[in-house]
C-alpha cells in the first residue's frame, strides 16, 4: 500500500518546493505590474504623471508617505534609451529612483548627491548607450518605474514645489 | 485507485501546498535578513539585489518602491514597548530623541499598508511637527480621538501599524541598525 504512494508523495513533495518557490519569485513581478499599470492609467508610458499629495482617499500603491509629492514615469526602453530630467527643489529633500521590474533599485540620486543641480539620467538597456550630458543608468529590464519623492514641509510649500517638479520630464530618445 | 490518479492527487495538492505556504509567509511576519530594535523591525536588504525572494516578495507586497538603506531606512512597529499588538481604540505615547538621519516622519497605516482615514485628515508626524525640549526629546500621542500636542489619529481601527521613515540615515546607523536609539510606544487607556 504504503509504496504505492512513494513515488507519487515524492512528486508532489518536488512540485511544492517548485510551486514554493515560483511563487515568491512571481510576487514582485505581478505587484510591479499592477502598480505599473495604476500609473499607465494616469498618464501614457515614458511620461510623468504627477499626483496630488497622499490621502486616505486617494492612494494608489501600498505605504505611501502623506509628507513626500510623488511623480511617477512607467519606463520602456525597447525602443530607444529614456532621459530622465529632473528639476531640483530648493533646500528640500528630493530623490529619484529607478526600479526594475522585479522591484530592484537600478539607481538613485538625490539632492545630496547633485549638490542642489538637476539629476540627468540616461536609462539604458544593455545594447544601447547614453547620449551625451546624461549619466547612464543600465536597466536589467526594458520597463519599470521612475519615482521622484520631494519632501513637503511645511504643507503650505506644496503649491510652490509642484510648479518646480512639473518641470521635470521622462521621456524617449 | 490507478496509478496516474495517485500522481495527480500529490501533484495538484503539491501545487496548492506550496503556492499556498509562500503567500502565507509573504503575508506573516518576520522575514530573513530582519532586525528588530524595541517595538521596530526594519530590513538590511530593502531594494537590494541582495534581498532574498522571500524579503523581495514581502517588501513588494506591503512597502513597494521602498528605497535602498543608504538613501532611507524604514522601521516598523506592529507592537508597542510591551509587546501588545497596536489597537486604534487605545492612546499610546511615542516618546523619543535626535534620530541618527537627515529627516524622519512616524505614519499610521492599516491593513498591508493603506492610511487610515480620520476626519482630522493627519496621516503622520513628520520631525518638523514635534516640539523638542532642551534635552532633544520629543513625544506625540497616538489616539482614537483629538488630543493636546501633537496628534496621530488612529482611527479607532483594531489593528494598525507605525512606520518610521528615516531619510538620509547615517553610516552607523546603517551598518549597525540594532544599536539604534528609536522611540518607545507606551499604550496608556484603551476605549
Amino acid at each position: 500500500m504504503m509504496r504505492r504512494w512513494l513515488f507519487p508523495i515524492v512528486a508532489g513533495g518536488l512540485v511544492a518546493l517548485g510551486a514554493y518557490q515560483a511563487t515568491l519569485l512571481a510576487t514582485p513581478y505581478a505587484l510591479m505590474q499592477a502598480a505599473m499599470n495604476k500609473i499607465g492609467d494616469r498618464g501614457p508610458e515614458n511620461q510623468f504623471a504627477f499626483s496630488p499629495m497622499t490621502t486616505a482617499a486617494n492612494q494608489t500603491i501600498v505605504r505611501p508617505s502623506p509628507d513626500l509629492a510623488y511623480a511617477a514615469c512607467a519606463f520602456n526602453v525597447s525602443k530607444g534609451p529614456v532621459l530622465v530630467d529632473v528639476q531640483p527643489v530648493p533646500d528640500h529633500y528630493w530623490s529619484v529612483s529607478i526600479f526594475d521590474a522585479r522591484t530592484d533599485v537600478a539607481a538613485v540620486r538625490s539632492d545630496r548627491d547633485t549638490k542642489g543641480k538637476a539629476a540627468r539620467l540616461a536609462l539604458v538597456n544593455a545594447g544601447q548607450t547614453a547620449p551625451a550630458g546624461y549619466e547612464p543608468v543600465r536597466v536589467g529590464y526594458d520597463r519599470g518605474l521612475v519615482l521622484i519623492r520631494i519632501l513637503v514641509a511645511p504643507a503650505s510649500t506644496f503649491p510652490t514645489i509642484d510648479a518646480i517638479r512639473r518641470k521635470s520630464t521622462c521621456k524617449q530618445v | 485507485m490507478k496509478t496516474w490518479h495517485r500522481f495527480a492527487a500529490c501533484i495538484a495538492l503539491g501545487l496548492v501546498g506550496g503556492a499556498a505556504y509562500a503567500v502565507h509567509q509573504v503575508r506573516g511576519g518576520l522575514s530573513d535578513g530582519m532586525v528588530e530594535i524595541g517595538p521596530w523591525q526594519t530590513g538590511k536588504s530593502f531594494g537590494t539585489v541582495d534581498a532574498s525572494a522571500l524579503t523581495r516578495a514581502k517588501v513588494a507586497l506591503s512597502g513597494l518602491l521602498a528605497l535602498p538603506a543608504k538613501e532611507a531606512m524604514y522601521f516598523t512597529a506592529k507592537n508597542d514597548s510591551d509587546g501588545r499588538a497596536l489597537d486604534g481604540r487605545c492612546t499610546y505615547v511615542v516618546r523619543g530623541g535626535k534620530l541618527d538621519g537627515r529627516w524622519w516622519s512616524i505614519t499610521l497605516y492599516e491593513g498591508e499598508g493603506w492610511l487610515v482615514k480620520n476626519a482630522a485628515n493627519r496621516w503622520s508626524v513628520p520631525a518638523s511637527a514635534v516640539p523638542v525640549d532642551e534635552a532633544g526629546g520629543w513625544s506625540f500621542t497616538v489616539a482614537p480621538s483629538a488630543q493636546s500636542g501633537t496628534w496621530l489619529p488612529t482611527g479607532s481601527v483594531p489593528k494598525f501599524d507605525l512606520t518610521l521613515r528615516l531619510y538620509h540615515p547615517s553610516t552607523m546607523m546603517i551598518q549597525s541598525p540594532e544599536k539604534a536609539q528609536l522611540p518607545t510606544i507606551e499604550r496608556k487607556e484603551c476605549a
